[in-house]
């Protein structure tokens, strides 16, 4: 069988000859970590993402199969993005940074994580229709249609490939700010938040229609959303329901028609009361449910759902920065919640630094023995 | 008539009507409320039902953010009035997401939600080395210690700032927090703080206590 085969039976409730090794990337300081250490070649350090090359190298040397968030899409951000602009270095060497979504971020010396968000550019009206609006129209060029011609001539067909369909409020959150995102909801202009939301995705979704016309086949599409936090969502499920629902319903109505049924959504943090919303309008596997940092569970959205909800992921990836007891721990979860069905084990986020290079190659290797 | 007015005040600080809120807190001080009265009995009262109802999912970080930036203008109006009648916080907290780690939004909503309970915050921002929480305390009278992580990375620097306390000799006069996505009460007990708490609103709650309880040791 192919790891295309395996992935996609497993999610359809068919008979697999073994379970996939499957991965969702690392952390950029966790790879430098491990070239550090002589594990793998400094030239897979640098420049690897999902499903690039460096990727599928890296894959070959742990002994993963395929890394899930291996996924094709379109250039659905801002467009053109805002030109990274430093606007001010601080007495303590941190820099103000304006990057692409419009966010006015702020940089320290030796702090390689996520920076911190100091104002944004999108707090009303005016901002939205001279600065957003137009960068959030649909245009041809945001499709490579020639390369979605060939695609299938050019695609692997040993491992799933999902058409990427972007997000419905994750992006919006990414230029504006958890703050200037909970203010806009609830500013003096009712309808504008909800005007962004609509221009937002009717966007998307044009990118996704034009990439399926061409012909090229996707075996599942991928949402991206990062919505949730530690406690549940960053906004009330009704009003989330309200906002988005009918977005997701509309691409998932159009992945449908073109025979995809496996539609996959990243969300961070603890998913559980947005679900309700992503599974009736279409959305039906989740990933990654971060059992380890955030403790959410796979079973209860099955318990809820049943045979229809779908998942990847839910293994603890802190147990690789541990030892084998721990890994074995987990992989004996994993064949609890594989032998429900409709379900592929992968670590529960990327992996971080401090991983251990030869407890991911036995994980990889032990994963691939659970039979069903 | 006061009750009524006071009543608006948090009644419009709940629905996050910031102008509204000003307005009203104006007026309240124009019909000679006790600023003192006004801002436990129209702000933090509001405050108060935001955060409850946030701990049992009843309202979300937008209803809080907005709630707070509501309190934050009313308090405007009230900060000289209450400087000049004397009136003290019920604590002083000094807050920070710790060194190595840039995320504050956890850190922000803890720190509203002190706010809407009366205490005093001191904001030490992100990426705060132990020295600066522990050299912090000290020179401000802090009675509490807040550290906040995002990242599993970067937890680690908590027990560092309980260690630093202990050598300061100041463990018996202020209590450390933890809080943040990685962190459970596992951890705290085992780097030896005094409490996680797993939202903003409990947080706020348990700092009032240990402000009590060292207010009680202290008297």
């Amino acid at each position: 069988m192919t790891n295309r085969e395996r992935a996609m039976n497993l999610l359809h409730y068919k008979p697999v000859d073994r379970i996939p090794a499957v991965h969702f990337g690392y952390w950029g300081e966790l790879l430098t970590e491990w070239a550090d250490q002589g594990k793998i070649p400094r030239e897979l350090a640098e420049g690897n993402w999902d499903g690039s090359e460096k990727d599928v190298a890296l894959d070959k040397l742990i002994g993963w199969d395929f890394n899930w968030n291996h996924c094709s899409g379109s250039s659905n951000g801002l467009s053109p993005a805002f030109e990274w602009k430093e606007l001010e270095v601080l007495p303590d060497g941190s820099r103000r940074i304006l990057n692409g979504n419009g966010i006015i971020e702020r940089h320290k010396p030796g702090i390689t994580s996520i920076p911190s968000e100091d104002d944004y550019l999108l707090k009303d009206r005016e901002a939205f229709e001279t600065l957003f609006r137009p960068k959030m129209k649909f245009f041809p060029e945001r499709v490579n249609v020639e390369y979605y011609k060939h695609f299938n001539e050019t695609r692997s067909w040993d491992v799933p490939i999902g058409i990427h369909l972007g997000s419905v409020l994750g992006s919006i959150r990414d230029m504006t700010s958890v703050v200037g995102m909970s203010y806009l909801i609830y500013d003096e202009d009712e309808d504008l938040f909800a005007d962004i939301v609509d221009t937002w995705a009717d966007m998307q979704y044009e990118c996704a229609k034009t990439i399926l016309e061409t012909g090229a086949k996707f075996d599942f599409a991928h949402y991206w959303e990062d919505i949730c936090f530690k406690n549940g969502p960053l906004i009330s499920p009704e009003l989330f329901d309200e906002l988005c629902g009918k977005h997701y319903k509309k691409r998932c109505d159009l992945c449908h028609e073109y025979g995809i049924d496996v539609i996959s959504l990243d969300c961070d943090g603890v998913v559980g009361q947005l679900l309700p919303t992503w599974y009736e309008n279409g959305v039906n596997t989740m990933f990654p449910i971060e059992v380890g940092v955030w403790g959410d569970q796979f079973e209860p959205a099955r318990k809820k759902f049943g045979p229809g909800m779908l998942g990847v992921g839910a293994m603890d990836k802190t147990a690789l920065r541990k030892d084998k007891a721990a890994v074995d721990k987990e992989i004996e979860r994993m064949k609890r919640l594989v032998s429900l069905g409709g379900f592929i084990p992968c670590p529960d986020h990327r992996l971080m630094p401090g991983t251990k290079f030869e407890l991911v190659q036995y994980y990889a290797e032990e994963i691939k023995k659970i039979r069903i | 008539m006061s009750t009524e007015l006071l009543n608006e005040i948090s009644e419009n600080l709940q629905r996050g009507k910031a102008k509204v809120v000003k307005e009203l807190v104006q007026k309240a001080v124009d019909e000679g409320l006790d600023p003192d009265v006004i801002l436990r009995e129209g702000l933090l009262s509001g405050m108060d039902v935001i955060g409850e109802k946030f701990k049992a999912n009843e309202v979300y970080v937008p209803e809080v953010l907005i709630a707070a930036r509501a309190m934050n203008m009313g308090v405007g109006v009230l900060k000289p009035l209450l400087a000049e009648a004397g009136v003290k916080a019920a604590g002083k907290v000094c807050i920070g997401t710790v060194q190595g780690d840039l995320h504050d939004i956890g850190k922000n909503l803890v720190k509203l939600m002190l706010e809407g309970k009366g205490l005093e915050v001191v904001d030490l921002g992100t990426d705060v080395s132990p020295d600066t929480f522990v050299q912090t305390a000290i020179d401000q009278n802090c009675q509490i210690i807040a550290c906040s992580a995002l990242l599993t990375t970067t937890m680690g620097v908590m027990e560092e700032v309980v260690k630093k306390a202990e050598a300061a000799g100041i463990r018996d006069k202020v209590k450390i927090m933890v809080g943040g996505a990685p962190v459970d009460d596992a951890f705290c007990k085992k780097i030896g703080a005094d409490a996680y708490t797993p939202d903003a609103a409990s947080a706020a709650d348990k700092a009032v206590e240990f402000c009590l309880e060292l207010a009680g040791k202290s008297a």
